[in-house]
């Protein structure tokens, strides 16, 4: 099940500068694990030790949003990172 | 107040819209709106606010014009350099419009001034450039009832979000916490310079549609916006339940004295090492076997160039790899300004490393003080 995710800004470091990764899944969780496998430490920077979407992130589906990491996803779907940015 | 005949020549291309007309004018005359930082966001959102004819404008800012400020921040010039933004500020919209009144506030913001200089106001703009500061004024616009326009930027990224009491979430429903550092600011990863421009005229766009009762607010969405695609989106968000500041069992009913993770107590402990400081210790057999280098920044900024033997773990996966830290080693931490490295000696003192250090001014110092060749990315 293939979907694309939006990486912000803040995190694309991690993706070589790059905003939109396809990635596989039919979860969140599953979409996460296969953006870990090619961007290794990017999960952290998002979910917490016990599993939680850290406070300054927000994930949507579309323009849905995220609550739970079971959540499904399906093919064409576009997974949304928001992160808190600090800049003035 | 009505309007003057000058005025009303000023602003004849606002009178003409029916939505805005002279009462919609008058609503702005008679409007009182503070700006927080004057700065990237600040700078086009007041000179704008300042050209439509908002009656009183605040300007907070405790810092100084500097040379890299005026990539973005319009609303100063070169002769500006080494003056209070606040003062220089004024002086710059007083000139585009002698109508209106604008009051310099020349502070830095905190838990014991933020109500009293807010509660003048009407609507608050916040385009502070400092997580703290961000939380700060979002509790405080809650806690006195008043309109919060919010935004932040990020390289070539930015968001708005406009709180409306009772009416909608606020910041920390969005997002309920974040540490500083752990977001890296535009001095550490840069920013485009036009994208405030962007950002802040939304500001100032919502302020007028909140003081005169046009439009629909930006409640309960965050707008997002992307420079490099062009591309904007929005996000919808609720009230939390659980907010810490507007929910059913707020824990914030004052201004927080201390919401980030680097606080003074935090850090009394840690060595600040200046650029030759590091460099004699480096030199020094004995004292280089008691260090380890460890370089805080982003894996991308790290390849660009590193300082030799310095060992690479970001500061947002510091927490969890604190283990690695090897033992009977003070940890130097490295940035590029000395910010994020701060924030891991918090992070490592929290961790149970009594005395970390890290070197003042970052890398920018170090290349400036000790070795020119030294390329720091993101500069």
């Amino acid at each position: 099940m293939s979907c694309t995710v939006r990486i912000p800004s803040p995190l694309r470091s991690y993706t070589a500068g790059a905003a939109t990764i396809a990635a596989d899944g039919g979860t969140v969780e599953e979409v996460l694990a296969s953006l870990e496998r090619r961007f290794s430490g990017i999960r952290f920077r998002m979910i917490d030790e016990q599993s939680r979407i850290r406070p300054h992130i927000r994930l949507y589906i579309n323009t849905g949003e995220v609550t739970a990491l079971s959540q499904p996803v399906v093919a064409g779907d576009i997974v949304h990172v928001i992160c808190a940015l600090s800049g003035g | 107040m009505p309007l003057s005949a000058a005025e009303l020549s000023r602003y004849h291309r606002h009178l003409s819209l029916p939505e805005l007309g002279r009462d919609g004018q008058e609503r702005l005359k008679n409007a009182r709106v503070v700006v927080i930082g004057a700065g990237g966001l600040g700078s086009p959102a007041a000179l704008y606010l300042a050209a439509a004819g908002v009656g009183t404008l605040g300007l907070v800012d405790f810092d100084r014009v500097e040379l890299s400020n005026l990539q973005r921040q319009v609303l100063f010039d070169t002769a500006a350099i080494g003056r209070a933004k606040a003062e220089a500020a004024r002086e710059r919209l007083l000139a585009l419009n002698p109508e209106i009144s604008v009051v310099a506030h020349t502070l830095t913001l905190d838990a014991g001034n933020v109500l009293d200089v807010l509660r003048g106001y009407d609507v608050v703009l916040d385009g502070t450039d400092r997580l703290t500061t961000r939380y700060l004024v979002n509790d405080a616009c809650v806690l006195l009832g008043k309109p919060l326009v919010s935004a932040a930027i990020h390289r070539f990224e930015g968001h708005a979000m406009t709180y409306l009491p009772g009416r909608g979430p606020c910041y920390r429903c969005l997002f309920p916490e974040a540490e500083e550092g752990v977001v890296a600011s535009c001095a550490e990863a840069g920013v485009l310079g036009v994208l405030p421009g962007v950002l802040g005229t939304i500001q100032a766009t919502e302020a007028i549609k909140i003081i005169t009762g046009i439009g629909e607010p930006l409640v309960g969405r965050l707008a997002t916006y992307d420079a490099l695609e062009l591309r904007f989106a929005e996000f919808p968000f609720t009230r939390r339940a659980d907010c810490a500041v507007c929910g059913e069992h707020p824990t914030i009913t004052a201004p927080l004295r201390t919401v980030a993770s680097c606080d003074t107590a935090d850090l009394s402990s840690v060595h600040r090492l200046t650029p030759s400081a590091l460099r004699d210790r480096l030199a020094s057999d004995g004292s280089r076997a008691a260090l380890v280098l460890i370089d805080v920044r982003d894996p991308q900024e790290f390849d660009t160039c590193h300082l030799e033997g310095a060992r690479n773990i970001p500061v947002a996966e510091l927490a969890r790899r604190v283990g690695e830290l090897p033992d009977g080693c003070t940890p130097v931490f490295l940035c590029r300004s000395g910010r994020r490295s701060l924030t891991a000696c918090a992070l490592a003192i929290r961790a149970g490393i009594g005395a970390p250090a890290h070197l003042e001014g970052g890398l920018l110092a170090w290349a400036a003080e000790v070795d020119p060749t030294f390329e720091v990315a993101g500069g």
